[in-house]
């Protein structure tokens, strides 16, 4: 390959890297949002939650990296659903700006008490590291590639759970038109309940995706946070495919950025990319709650 | 101690100003920005620029400032029109953003990460610490109390009249006659210019502005401040600014009675603390501690006080 | 300070009643009585630099837990008012008004981010408060600060210099600089870039990242394009570790080079040891032959205590010899009485207890620092210092040398 292709031959591939990993809380927050309408900002403190569940699992009782996902899964999905009955419910009939303001109060107030808990300190995976792999002068990570993999199935599940079970057709259904589902006798609460466990679930399984490239700390969330907003509304709040074209979409054009601008804009092309999507699309790329 | 209130004071003040601004747009307009400390740093370095490098009068320099943000509010508002609620909101909290990274890179304007230091203050230096912060409280005082009768009187005035309708029905506005766009501009610049004013205030009660000082957190206090006040409500503004500091001030002095919690586990004690005196005062209060009267009109009004949200 | 005040002030305490059980059981104590002088700490616990300020706090408490063991300063017990800065600028000015006009302390330690320095700064000088800082930015001591400010840490122009001339000592040719986006970055990088070919070495280029990312891979990709033997780390520890891991999936197998605060003993737990293999770490250090170093290992129990707990070993000594000069504790009387202490024809001391214990006789000293020999300039930047290298090996830090 020539030099310039594989260099953007890399760009892209890093680009997809992490616009994968990126993806899986980004379908979290637009699930959420397409069920409860409003934009939870306490995503970030659910991926830390995740991460440190996974941590927990995978390095004070030695589990292996895949049920310690599973782990941080659940961990998170449950801290989602108790956060949201007993915090964020009671908010959401003041409408959703009071119910986004009041998520990121909460979200502060549990990445502290992780920090209560676990201390400020840097910590890692058990996981062993591994160089790269190389192929026509490019270099893809087994590490990296293995997160691709656990972040396709579990959309993969998530797509199947929506598309062929009663429950996920529920969860649609309210999704599309809470009044229409409410009187084919939808329990309202129920899908809610579900989507916040199985938001929050994918937000703390993206939490933990992100530590194994790096290490965790109560910030952990906090730092993707941004860009898991940007992710979601480039491609449309509400769209599940969308939140993966918007995280590819935000991941690649990040990366991609570096061939004519310095490393220290990367956070700026994210947010110009979402202002002229959303100049030429207000409703992000697949528009509002397109499943 | 006396100075340790005065000093609070003046945050309050300054917060105050922010609420009220953010009240125009978001309380009247219903327009969500979550980007207000942006304007905040635009106001910021354009009275720090102007003073510094240019040599104009402090007043020049507020002034600048003030126009900036207004000019950026106008912007702001132009680019987003079309976009309505959640996208609203995150492409402007993506625009402070930006604005903070923009200002951490051109080195040769903003001095960068490094901030710019020696702001000029009234007087600073010539009297004592505690009168610069006494003489500075009436300053910001009496800005705060300008800026609170002006938005009082557009509150009542045709204009906000206007804005309201706007937030309840964007389109029975249009129907009516009124051009929504034009409204929605100018009460932006008038949000963003009170937003600016506050944040040259800022920079020339400190001395010092950095990239590193216009961060989310900030934009997250002044919500929250409006939102505990009472949304749609000046009144409400300005006490929930002073509630705001209250309860970030006051916590510092309950943690260190907690026993048995190492310093990390204090300062995370107190953060939780905040978030849940906020969540429960947001709880048991949605409509905020001052709720919005609307001005009586000959129609009569449904739902009196309930902001309305989109 | 003499026997006579000690008895007054014990005095003073005994008429307070339930006092004296309690004295009587804590021996050690009894010698300082008298209301507590209370230092301030400001120091990031939560945020970014919320990773470094609690090992600087603890440092600093160990220094001053010795000194009270020790019998306290001017008879009376010290005591540390800790406030979090948030690593925020306008959080940390709220902070330093309770310290400063509440709880009125003479000194305030521990200021790490630049921004947070600067913008506390001010308050200090104008309400006449004593600073101690870690802050790398060289606009930091250039401030109109009226002597109220010293930083341990070695301004850009001393350091990158050194830590050029170590880097061309090693063999390197090609050396890239990664630098995360602060104060420090871009004269770090333009220091390096001119020193390095006096010695026969060369910059082959140098960008500046963002903080707080994910991942670093592109990053790394432009700085392995012009295949340098060495790599510069200029972060702090989240995104070192963050890079080291992408420097070593990317193949690197060259020698990395970092400040040691952001290759920690908890960095080193955390992160797989081939990562680390072979990290070059480096601080600011006192000659080879001073206890002082030793001193501090010991107190805090770390085998290799890093640049930030050494440095906030120095401000909890400096800050107590000075009280002892001075005889009296206020921010004045510690910006005119520092450098008498800590530099000058007097004995050397390498800690706190040693040197109040000659001072109590009445004898000149010159505190030795585990950050390094810690004589001050007129701004309050350290004049020189020598700089101790590591390297790690199998997760653990070897010591090198001090050059």
């Amino acid at each position: 390959m020539p030099p310039f292709v594989a260099e953007v031959a890399q760009l892209v591939l890093n680009g997809i890297m992490a616009g994968t990993i990126l993806a899986v809380p980004a379908i979290g927050l637009t699930a959420i949002y397409a069920v409860l309408r409003f934009p939870n900002f306490a995503l970030a403190s659910h991926a830390t939650v995740g991460a440190f569940a996974g941590y927990v699992a995978n390095v004070q009782f030695g589990l292996p990296i895949v049920p310690s996902v599973m782990c941080a899964f659940l961990a998170a999905g449950l801290a989602g659903v108790v956060s949201d009955e007993y915090v964020l419910k009671p908010f959401r009939a003041a409408g959703f700006i009071t119910t986004a303001i009041a998520s990121i109060a909460l979200t502060i107030g549990i990445e502290n008490l992780i920090r209560f808990g676990f201390g400020n300190e840097l910590r890692g995976y058990d996981l062993p590291l591994m160089r790269d792999w190389r192929f026509w002068g490019l270099r893809v990570g087994p590490q990296q590639v293995q997160n691709l993999g656990i972040a396709a199935v579990a959309m993969a599940l998530l797509f199947a759970f929506l598309a062929f079970t009663r429950t996920g057709k529920a969860m649609r259904a309210v999704a599309d038109n809470p009044m229409l589902a409410a009187i084919k006798g939808i329990n309202a609460d129920v899908v809610a309940r579900l989507v916040s466990f199985v938001g929050m679930g994918l937000a703390g399984l993206g939490g933990m995706l992100i530590g194994l490239d790096t290490t965790i700390d109560p910030l952990t969330g906090f730092r993707a946070i941004l860009n898991v907003f940007a992710a979601a509304v480039v491609g449309g709040l509400g769209s599940i495919p969308g939140a993966v074209i918007g995280a590819l979409t935000v991941g690649i054009g990040e990366e991609l950025c570096l061939l004519f601008l310095s490393p220290d804009y990367r956070s700026a092309v994210g947010f110009t990319a979402i202002l002229l999507v959303l100049t030429l699309r207000p409703r992000g790329i697949l528009g509002a709650r397109a499943y | 101690m006396e100075n340790y209130l005065i000093a609070m004071a003046v945050s309050g003040c300054i917060y105050a100003l922010m609420a009220l601004g953010l009240n125009v747009i978001w309380g009247f307009a219903g327009m969500v920005n979550l980007g207000l400390i942006g304007f905040f740093a635009v106001g910021a370095y354009g009275t720090a620029l102007t003073t510094l490098k240019l040599g104009f009068p402090m007043a020049a320099g507020m002034l600048t400032g003030t126009v900036l943000a207004a000019a950026a509010g106008a912007g702001v508002a132009m680019i987003t029109a079309r976009l309505r609620g959640d996208y609203l909101a995150i492409v402007t909290l993506g625009l402070a953003e930006t604005i903070r990274v923009i200002s951490s890179n051109t080195i040769w304007l903003t001095n960068g990460t490094d901030g710019l230091s020696n702001i000029a203050g009234p007087l600073r230096g010539q009297i004592s610490p505690t009168q610069f912060n006494m003489l500075y409280l009436a300053f910001v005082a009496t800005i705060v109390a300008v800026a609170y009768v002006l938005a009082e009187r557009l509150r009542a005035a045709p204009f906000g009249r206007v804005l309201r309708a706007i937030r309840d029905d964007e389109q029975v506005a249009a129907v009516a006659g009124k051009d929504v766009m034009a409204f929605k501009i100018r009460a932006f610049a008038i949000s963003a210019g009170a937003i600016g004013l506050a944040g040259a205030l800022y920079a020339h009660y400190t001395s010092y502005i950095a990239p590193d000082l216009f961060v989310p957190l900030f934009t997250l206090y002044i919500k929250l401040a409006l939102l505990a006040g009472g949304l749609g409500n000046n009144r409400g503004a300005v006490i929930g600014a002073f509630l705001i500091v209250f309860f970030l001030e006051s916590t510092r002095f309950v943690i260190p009675l907690v026993p048995m919690i190492s310093a990390v586990q204090g300062a995370a004690l107190r953060e939780i603390l905040i978030a849940a005196l906020l969540i429960v005062l947001l709880r048991y209060n949605p409509q905020g501690l001052v709720p919005e009267r609307l001005p009586r009109l000959p129609v009569a009004d449904a739902a009196p006080g309930k902001p309305q949200t989109i | 300070m003499t026997k006579k005040t000690l008895i007054a002030s014990r005095r003073t305490v005994l008429k307070g009643a339930g006092a004296l059980a309690f004295t009587g059981a804590m021996p050690a104590i009894v010698q300082a009585q008298g209301a507590p002088l209370q230092f301030g700490i400001l120091t990031p616990l939560t945020g970014a630099g919320g990773f470094d300020g609690p090992r600087m706090l603890k440092a600093m408490k160990a220094v001053l837990d010795e000194v009270n063991a020790a019998g306290g300063l001017l008879g009376r017990k010290v005591e540390v008012v800790v406030e979090d800065d948030q690593t925020n600028p306008e959080a940390a000015v709220r902070a330093a008004r309770k310290l400063i006009d509440v709880a009125k302390v003479p000194v305030i330690m521990g200021t790490w981010a630049s921004a947070v320095t600067a913008a506390v700064a001010p308050l200090c000088w104008e309400s006449k408060t004593f600073l101690t800082t870690v802050s790398g930015a060289d606009s930091i001591t250039l401030l109109p600060h009226q002597g109220y400010l010293i930083r341990t840490q070695p301004n850009n122009y001393l350091q990158a210099g050194k830590h050029a001339e170590f880097i061309a000592s090693t063999g390197a040719k090609k050396v890239f600089v990664m630098s995360i986006q602060a104060p420090f970055a871009q004269p770090t990088q333009d220091r390096i870039k001119s020193v390095l070919p006096t010695k026969g070495s060369e910059m082959i280029g140098a960008l500046i990242y963002e903080k707080d990312k994910t991942t670093y891979r592109s990053e790394v990709d432009l700085a392995l394009k012009g295949k340098p033997d060495l790599v510069y780390l200029n972060g702090y520890a989240p995104d070192v570790t963050v890079i080291l891991r992408d420097l070593y999936r990317a193949g690197f197998t060259g020698p990395r080079y970092a400040q040691s605060y952001a290759v920690t003993g908890k960095v080193l737990e955390a992160l797989p040891p081939e990562a680390t293999e072979g990290v070059i770490t480096v601080q600011p250090s006192a000659d080879v032959d001073s206890p002082a170093f030793a001193l501090a290992s010991k107190r805090l129990g770390i085998p290799e205590p890093d640049s930030y707990e050494t440095q906030a070993t120095d401000w909890a000594s400096l800050v107590s010899l000075t009280v002892a000069k001075a005889k009296e504790a206020n921010g004045t009387a510690l910006k005119d009485n520092v450098r008498k202490i800590c530099q000058g024809a007097g004995t050397k001391v390498y800690s706190a207890v040693e040197g109040l214990k000659l001072l109590a006789e009445g004898k000149e000293i010159n505190y030795e620092g585990a950050s390094g020999p810690c004589d001050f300039t007129d701004i309050g930047d350290i004049i020189d210092c020598k700089f101790r290298y590591n390297k790690i090996t199998g997760g653990k830090p070897v010591f090198l040398k001090i050059a």
